[in-house]
């Protein structure tokens, strides 16, 4: 196997990531293209773990996915504050705020 | 070339595929029920890769906690509220155009920086990595980041039950 | 066979994680305090979170009496000059929010003891960041302060701006982290390691050269990453928005102390992690430093809101600190100079901005508005504030002899000491936005001090400030007068070393 196509299969999802990203404009979509983009992470850190012979990789991998974790348990809490609140979880209808 | 390695370019190809068009879908679909389960596809993919990679411990936990926790957390979240269980709004044809002329253009940077910098490294994977090996160094080198995101995880909990509950 | 018995236990050394450990331990009680007594916990926690930040500030104290730089792990987290220093700062900035919030979280419709815990946990997050000099570690702090500082933006539950300012700042923020990420992903794959100095030691030589294209990848997702965290010019859409929806003492915060440990972790970054590849931060630091001032200053001058016109001044304020950085890489003499600015920049700029949004909050109290037109007339009831408010506008604006002019002075020495072209053009930005800021901010004290009162609003009496808030204005003007009038007394203690 050769290290790249794991590399450009990462930065593939990374690009789609931040497609998704860039359209979406309900909270949960955005929240996913981000998921996205956290898992082209894993697969880098992990590949070049794997390259390298070293554990760190790994070890990034892992607090990265309890982060993940951690980021949308709060992110859909908002979401769902918001939803009860305005009945959208469109934020770019809210616009409460200009600018 | 070694019949494993034929086995590995092989299975690689095929999830790599998977992987691609699953993401493509999670982020051009109009449904959000839908978006999320691309998404498992594209979760479900990694973990194959992790485990060619020889990553078996971040493959399985990458299926318990992204598969089993993130996803369901988001099928939660799209199911409390129901009004964007359906379509999300349609974005102008124009900003879409430019979205995906920034993620072609991005792409292109990153696969030529790529090619220059790795164009034939090999990957050789002889034996899984050992889990014994990871733990020691989450609790040797990594223990200071280990003990703040386990006060992470704790304020992320208290933070959401906060914000979520109804009051 | 796997040896489990292979394991040993890292030496550890307590007195130099002493600090963490006092704030996790009375963070702890907090919590505990809060299970256990629950609608009677909230008369005691505002108490316990300041008894917390000061109780930490001992071991820091100690540590640097002591004096001796401190390693564990390998050096994935030191204790040196800067990093107490920074502590100390955050310590102290999180303190006079604690003054700030007392009566705002109380008198609001606020969950409160919580609230004190996400504080409480937000500030570990930064001690850690400090410290860090791995990106393991630099990550997860980050995490540990942005994640509380989400949920603080999002407190006041019932208000939909501040359920708006959370989810654009929550969804700004995750998207920013996992930029950052992609570039330490790509960082570590080149050395291998991710330990910083190991970083710097493999992308600095020449068997590297091959990988500079993935390199220079890295750095450009690595910088544009906590662009978004200090809000710097064009990552700082979210800013405004944020800081106008989110509680006033959070917003303060946000300002203040997330802005500057994006600042530690960026100081960290280049000045261990990428310090011998200045060929490739400092014209990328150089851009985003000149645009960040521009653009902050630019859109201030338009605002009529005062917090929104902060934000925007928190662009500018960003810019001048990234300027020192873009000339860094000279020569190690200047590298010292640049760290040192930016440590003073830093703390000055924590008491001068913490004191302004300490005015708007009493101010508040009597206008419910932080619309510029409200402060007009302000001197004819309330003297005193408008006095204040005086004093940190124009130490914000570097005027002497008010604090924030030691800071720009500090930046334009930096700047200047190398003696390259590119350091004095961008001293010829930052002397020029110092100009353009000067209108903003001398706008808002002549409101205060020659116009009339608004008619909706009630100027017959004065405004009567809480005794925290007042304890907090005096805290944040006596440290901007210290560094406006004796820098040579207080000037010392922010001149640290990292290399």
């Amino acid at each position: 196997m050769l290290l790249n196509s794991f590399l450009l299969l990462a930065g593939l999802l990374f690009c789609i990531g931040v497609y998704g990203v860039l359209v979406r404009r309900n909270g949960i979509m955005v929240l996913m293209s981000v998921e996205l983009i956290l898992n082209s992470v894993n697969i880098n850190l992990v590949a070049f773990g794997a390259f390298h012979g070293d554990v760190g990789g790994e070890v990034f991998a892992l607090f990265v996915i309890a982060v993940a974790a951690a980021e949308v348990g709060i992110g859909l809490a908002i979401v769902l504050l918001m939803y009860r609140n305005r009945l959208t979880t469109d934020f770019a209808e809210a616009d409460m705020l200009k600018g | 070339m070694s019949d494993l390695l034929v086995a590995q370019n092989v299975f690689f190809g095929l999830i790599a595929v998977v992987m691609l068009v699953s993401a493509v879908r999670c982020v051009t679909t109009r449904n959000v029920v839908h978006a999320a389960l691309w998404l498992v596809l594209v979760f479900a993919g990694s973990a194959a890769l992790f485990i060619l990679l020889g990553s078996e411990f971040v493959a399985v936990t990458q299926v318990l906690v992204y598969i089993g926790a993130i996803i369901v957390l988001f099928l939660f979240g799209v199911m409390l509220t129901r009004a964007s269980m359906g379509d999300d709004a349609s974005v102008a044809s124009e900003k879409r155009a430019m979205a995906a002329l920034v993620a072609v253009l991005l792409a292109a940077v990153m696969g030529l920086a790529l090619f220059d910098s790795f164009s034939d490294t090999r990957l050789v994977i002889d034996e899984p990595q050992r889990f014994g090996v990871v733990s020691d160094a989450i609790f040797s080198q990594y223990i200071v980041a280990f003990e703040a995101v386990s006060v992470l995880l704790l304020a992320a909990l208290i933070g959401a039950i906060v914000i979520a509950r109804k009051d | 066979m796997i040896d489990l018995l292979a394991f040993a236990r890292p030496p550890i050394d307590w007195h130099a994680a002493a600090p963490e450990l006092t704030l996790l331990a009375c963070g702890a009680l907090l919590t505990l305090v809060d299970i256990v007594w629950l609608e009677r916990a909230k008369a005691v926690s505002a108490t316990l979170a300041s008894f917390s930040l000061l109780a930490a500030m001992v071991p820091v104290v100690t540590l640097a009496v002591d004096g001796t730089d401190r390693a564990m792990f390998g050096g994935a987290y030191t204790v040196d000059d800067f990093s107490l220093v920074m502590k100390a700062v955050f310590l102290l900035t999180a303190y006079v929010v604690v003054l700030l919030s007392t009566d705002y979280i109380a008198k609001g419709d606020f969950w409160e003891s919580e609230y004190y815990q996400m504080l409480l946990s937000a500030v570990l997050g930064m001690l850690v960041m400090t410290s860090a000099r791995d990106l393991v570690t630099i990550f997860i702090a980050l995490e540990l302060l942005s994640i509380p500082a989400y949920l603080m933006a999002t407190w006041h539950k019932v208000d939909l701006r501040s359920n708006e300012a959370g989810l654009k700042y929550y969804l700004m923020g995750v998207f920013a982290s996992a930029v950052l990420l992609y570039g330490m992903s790509l960082l570590y794959g080149v050395s291998g390691s991710t330990m910083l100095s190991d970083i710097n030691a493999t992308i600095s030589n020449s068997q590297a050269e091959g990988l500079l294209a993935v390199v220079v990848l890295g750095l450009i997702f690595v910088v544009v990453g906590f662009g978004f965290k200090v809000s710097a010019f064009p990552f700082h859409m979210w800013a405004p928005d944020a800081y106008e929806g989110a509680p006033t003492p959070v917003t303060a915060f946000l300002s203040v102390a997330s802005k500057a440990a994006g600042f530690v972790a960026l100081l960290s970054l280049v000045f261990v992690g990428f310090w011998d590849r200045s060929d490739v931060y400092q014209p990328l630091l150089w851009l985003l430093s000149a645009a960040s001032m521009t653009g902050g200053n630019l859109m201030a001058l338009r605002q009529t809101n005062a917090v929104r016109m902060l934000a925007y001044s928190g662009v500018a304020q960003a810019g001048y600190m990234l300027a020192p950085l873009a000339v860094a890489g000279e020569s190690s003499a200047t590298a010292d100079d640049a760290l040192s600015s930016v440590v003073t920049y830093l703390a000055i700029y924590a008491a001068m901005n913490l004191g302004a949004f300490a005015v708007i909050i009493a101010v508040a109290r009597r206008t419910s508005s932080a619309e510029i037109d409200s402060y007009k007339g302000l001197f004819r009831y309330a003297p005193v504030l408008t006095v204040a408010m005086t004093v940190f506008l124009m130490a914000l604006a570097g005027i002497p002899p008010f604090g924030g002019w030691f800071a720009k002075f500090e930046i334009v020495l930096a700047l200047l000491s190398p003696g390259t072209a590119w350091g004095v053009v961008l001293g010829g930005v930052v002397g020029l936005n110092s100009v353009i800021a000067l209108y903003y901010y001398a706008r808002i004290a002549s409101y205060m001090w020659v116009e009339a009162p608004p008619d909706n609003v009630q100027s017959s009496s004065p405004i009567k400030v809480p005794a925290s808030v007042s304890a907090a204005l005096i805290l944040t003007g006596l440290v901007t007068l210290a560094f406006g009038i004796v820098p040579q007394w207080v000037g010392h203690f922010t001149d640290v070393s990292l290399l």
